[in-house]
């Protein structure tokens, strides 16, 4: 299903969402930057944004949340499953972290299904954007396929005017679900596309793909088999010197998703929470188990474990590339540690 | 990680002071919401800034402020032989603090600033954490410590479960938060090697971290000299004081 719908559609669509229970988020300029936000009008979501400096993710796997409510009483204890939050409809997606979501949903829906992240991610809707190119020089999508997306969203909007920094006014809405068809029909809003706006979102996609340069100098589908022989490398004890294993990557990456859990009781000591937790696989005590013992004591073997998860395991475990080449890695590292560069050294090593 | 000593049912507590500006002790009085519940678990007996009896029959003993004078010498161990289980809390008492920024002054210079012509009668050591004097069984770091850390502890001591501070850096919990990192913004600041549990409250307001909880276990401060001089046109003598402001006292040093 395909409309053509108007900005100011866009902007009905998120507030008649607001009217009927839904949270609404999307990017929001703060000073430099924009931000994924809950907003109070449509019209505040600015759909033309370069990159969020988080991806959406927290909004389906929240950075602490409340797992669940315990009591201990004189003879039993109860514990109540805490339930998600509030409907969301997410608008203003790029692909690269509709990808991610789409990670996110096989990595939380296979094995032992997770519960409150699949509550979140039924009661959401995900509207995503196309965009013109590369959103600044840290991304590399394009080498990891982050730029295409075929999954995570339920409409694609396609910008039928404008350009880079310049919000269009016409967008083309391709439905990718059955949710997306039911926003578009709910709504009764824009127009069948005509063959002119056929034939704009063509051109947008030709000049978007024209846009996306490669930076790696190889396929990324050899990555598994690069890191196959780099497990040795001195790279990554180089590296380590100037790493402070401080998490920042993991925690801004769309597709890091470790956490941890933690009982927190009340004064009482009679009653509490469990709470999860992000995670990262750099932080010191991450692979610290039961009696004490850490199984990635330095920072270069924690380092590693990253790349690996990122170009190379989850591939293997998930059949999908665990880096979206967002860049938000890179732009997060006071050190300045960048995953392109390692990824290219390692290549040149052999 | 120490496992909390056997305690009365209603453990006894007290709260010391030592030079500094007593703003830990304070902070214990602003946990207005559990306040009263702490006190319905637990039986102060001894603490200044909130009462004026006096008993030394003491489980827990909490000390805020740096070992700075000869008296605070004997304080502090007096504390400890008086208390069951002994807690440094606040920057001063777990590293030194501020305080020890007078270290790095000429004594005569800084006496004669702070008590004028009088400045002979005060007599002075170089600043530093009850931890240089006595064995500390916890230390609740921070300017002040965070009360809520506070609360946290009162609970492992009451299920004696062991209690431990985070490991992660300030980092951590501004990524949790969503804030912009400072750096984005050209402010270098010292979250990544500072140990985590204020809630980043300094970034959160914009201002850069400068350290107050002290160190995490393992920071890399190679990195850290390194990556400030060489990536942010920092002066190294600049990366030390910003170092200095609350851990002069530390072990780890800048190589």
């Amino acid at each position: 299903m395909e409309r053509v719908v108007t900005a100011n559609e866009l902007a009905a669509i998120a507030d008649e969402a607001m009217r009927t229970g839904r949270t609404v988020v999307g990017p929001v300029r703060r000073k430099e930057r924009y931000f994924y936000e809950a907003v109070s009008r449509g019209a505040d979501l600015a759909l033309d944004f370069n990159y969020c400096v988080y991806s959406p993710r927290s909004f389906f796997l929240p950075s602490s949340e409340t797992v669940l409510s315990y009591s201990i009483g004189t003879k039993e204890v109860k514990a109540a499953p805490a339930t998600g939050g509030t409907p969301l409809l997410i608008m203003g997606v790029h692909p690269c972290d509709c990808n991610a979501v789409a990670l996110l949903d096989a990595v939380f829906g296979s094995g032992v299904p997770d519960d409150h992240y699949l509550a979140r991610r039924k009661d959401s809707i995900v509207v995503a954007v196309d965009c013109h190119g590369p959103c600044d020089q840290t991304a590399f999508c394009r080498d990891m396929g982050g730029n295409e997306a075929k999954e995570g969203f339920d409409v694609m909007l396609t910008p039928l005017n404008g350009g880079k920094g310049q919000a269009a006014e016409r967008y083309l809405a391709a439905a990718a679900t059955e949710r997306g068809k039911e926003l578009l029909a709910y709504n009764k809003v824009g127009k069948a596309p005509a063959n002119a706006d056929k034939d704009a979102a063509e051109k947008f996609r030709e000049a978007r793909n024209a846009n996306f340069k490669k930076k790696l100098p190889y396929e990324a589908e050899k990555l598994p088999e690069i890191l196959d022989r780099s497990y040795n490398s001195l790279l990554w004890q180089v590296t380590a010197k100037r790493c402070y294993s401080c998490g920042s990557c993991n925690l801004v990456c769309p597709t890091c998703y470790c956490f941890t859990v933690k009982d927190v009781p009340d004064l009482s000591c009679a009653s509490g929470r469990r709470v999860r937790e992000w995670d990262g696989c750099q932080l010191q005590d991450f692979a610290t188990v039961a009696g004490g013992h850490n199984f990635r004591p330095e920072s270069s073997s924690r380092l590693r474990h990253r790349i690996f998860r990122k170009g190379k395991w989850i591939k293997e475990q998930q059949g999908r590339m665990g880096c979206v080449g967002c860049g938000r890695c890179d732009r997060a590292c006071t050190a300045k540690i960048s995953v392109v560069e390692i990824y290219t050294q390692l290549a040149e090593e052999r | 990680m120490v496992s909390p000593a056997p305690v009365s049912a209603k453990p006894k507590i007290a709260v010391f002071s030592l030079t500094g500006c007593e703003g830990c002790s304070l902070a214990i009085l602003e946990l207005e919401d559990v306040l009263l519940d702490i006190l319905g678990k637990f039986e102060v007996v001894n603490f200044r800034e909130a009462m004026t009896e006096r008993s030394w029959d003491i489980d827990i003993g909490f000390v805020d402020g740096a070992v700075s004078t000869p008296s605070d010498v004997e304080e502090v161990k007096m504390f400890r032989e008086k208390s069951k289980v002994l807690v440094a809390i606040g920057a001063c008492a777990c590293t030194g603090g501020i305080n020890t920024l007078k270290n790095y002054q000429n004594e005569e210079d800084y006496r004669k600033y702070v008590y004028g012509n009088k400045w002979n009668v005060f007599p002075t050591i170089p600043a530093q954490p009850c931890s240089a004097f006595v064995k500390v069984d916890y230390e609740l770091p921070g300017c002040p410590m965070n009360k809520f850390e506070f609360a946290e502890l009162a609970k492992s001591v009451l299920l004696g479960k062991p209690f431990k501070l985070p490991s992660d850096p300030v980092c951590v919990e501004c990524k949790k938060k969503g804030n912009l990192c400072l750096y984005e913004k050209g402010l270098v600041c010292l979250g990544p090697v500072t140990r985590a549990g204020c809630g980043a409250i300094c970034p959160t307001y914009g201002a850069k971290c400068e350290g107050c909880r002290g160190l995490v276990d393992k920071p890399n401060l190679q990195a850290a000299a390194e990556n400030m001089v060489n990536l942010y046109g920092m002066k190294i003598e600049d990366v030390l004081a910003d170092f200095r402001m609350f851990g002069a006292y530390q072990k780890e040093r800048i190589p």
